[in-house]
């Protein structure tokens, strides 16, 4: 069983996905790859990244991670404040520590492709 | 490139163009109104070739399996044969029973039309046959028997001068509609409401306000309003009697420069950001100016309101050639 359904698949995903835009919308450290005209398609592609990170079903490949990140010029600090407000979420949701172990696992197993490396 | 085949002749489009804006380039008369994919006045249907889902936004299950689209929208990769389709079905025949000015700059007009909407929700109306503009509905249908929105005007458009200056009591015109899904909801009658508005915003804003109080919201509402000066505001009157009748109901009149005691002078973002710092599990409503709407969701969800809590109407500006 994967974490997504663990923790309550689709459901989870709606209850922390508003959380966790508003954090880095409010994170001076990376807001300004998040702010963006259009609200709700950046919503939708958070929740496609917390699908993905929660191990659920989603279409993410290490290309598309690539290419959505290239232009980006991202750095490690960047992709840290990403994760810190991963987990700052997911404590405040209260999921289980060994969860969040997995979910970050999953998240940085995708950081070359983020960062190109 | 594209072809557009359309009444036996072929039309080619630049690259990026709508099928809207390419027929109207080639000099055929195309219904056009909002040019955003809103008011649905340049609706056609497609004989042959793909329609694109984002053609088809808002339309109706029975209208997209005519292949009907939004030719605003469609920028077809290949070609298309497309052909008019008589929206005039869609219409129905308003008659206008009041028009007076509600501020130096807004004009209300009173139609009674055969039409069932929810207040918040927005007509298309219809000048001629080829002129068509998108305005908000005020009016609440238990209470009145036509319809009112608020036409700001501008002078030199095609449409709020015509009204203004032409359009007299029992004329009649095109409604079309209503559309929109920006209406009262709410998780519950105790949820907190926090309703914004600017300009003309305000009309759709007053609907939603008013049918909140008759499906008996018990919750706390404020209502804010913004203005650039205090002689924009209009409908005060009006606002100051539902405030007095209603307990839970507060007003916010915000101007960015006044001098009278009756309004809050100031910044209306900051005003809301400073006033209501903590928008949690608050049902948001906000109405005008597209720029208007935009800061203010960002401002909401980040003082706490659920994304799927914010309803907004954002006005366009006619996208005109």
């Amino acid at each position: 069983m994967s974490v997504y359904e663990k923790i309550g698949g689709e459901a989870a995903v709606d209850a922390a996905v508003d959380i966790f835009y508003r954090k880095v919308l409010m994170d001076e450290r990376i807001s300004e790859f998040f702010d963006t005209v259009d609200m709700d398609a950046q919503h939708a592609k958070q929740k496609a990244f917390l699908t993905m990170a929660f191990g659920g079903p989603n279409k993410y490949t290490g290309k598309d991670m690539r290419e959505a990140h290239k232009h980006m010029k991202l750095t490690e600090d960047h992709f840290n404040a990403v994760a810190e407000n991963l987990v700052a979420t997911l404590n405040e949701l209260s999921v289980p520590q060994e969860y969040i172990d997995e979910i970050v696992g999953i998240a940085v197993s995708v950081k070359d492709d983020v960062l190109n490396k | 490139m594209s072809i557009v085949s359309f009444e036996g002749k072929n039309v080619a489009l630049d690259h990026g163009e709508s099928v809207l804006d390419g027929l109207i380039r080639h000099g055929y008369k195309i219904p056009v109104g909002c040019r955003s994919g809103l008011c649905h006045s340049c609706v056609m249907a497609m004989d042959e070739g793909e329609v694109q889902a984002v053609a088809q936004k808002g339309l109706t299950e029975a209208e997209r399996s005519l292949n009907y689209f939004l030719s605003c929208q469609c920028k077809p990769f290949s070609p298309v044969q497309v052909r008019r389709v008589n929206m005039a079905g869609k219409q129905v025949s308003g008659t206008v029973v009041d028009k007076c000015w509600l501020s130096d700059t807004v004009i209300r007009l009173r139609f009674k039309a055969p039409l069932d909407y929810v207040p918040g929700q927005y007509v298309t109306l219809w000048k001629d046959e080829i002129v068509a503009r998108s305005y908000s509905l005020a009016s609440h249908p238990r209470f009145s028997d036509y319809l009112e929105v608020h036409i700001k005007h501008i002078p030199g458009g095609k449409f709020s001068p015509w009204v203004a200056e032409e359009l007299a009591v029992g004329d009649t015109l095109g409604v079309q509609g209503p559309y929109g899904q920006c209406i009262y909801t709410a998780a519950s009658a105790e949820q907190p409401v926090f309703l914004a508005a600017m300009g003309t915003g305000l009309a759709p804003i007053y609907g939603i306000l008013n049918d909140a109080i008759v499906n008996r919201h018990r919750g706390p509402i404020s209502l804010v309003v913004g203005a650039s000066n205090p002689e924009n505001f209009y409908l005060v009157e009006e606002l100051n009697r539902l405030v007095e009748k209603n307990d839970q109901l507060d007003l916010h009149l915000v101007a960015r420069e006044s001098d009278r005691e009756r309004f809050i002078v100031g910044d209306v973002y900051k005003y809301c950001r400073d006033r209501f710092f903590d928008l949690s599990g608050c049902r948001v409503f906000l109405c005008g100016a597209e720029s208007f709407v935009r800061k203010m969701r960002k401002q909401c969800y980040l003082s706490g309101a659920r994304m799927s809590d914010i309803s907004a109407d954002a006005f366009l500006p006619f996208g005109g050639k």
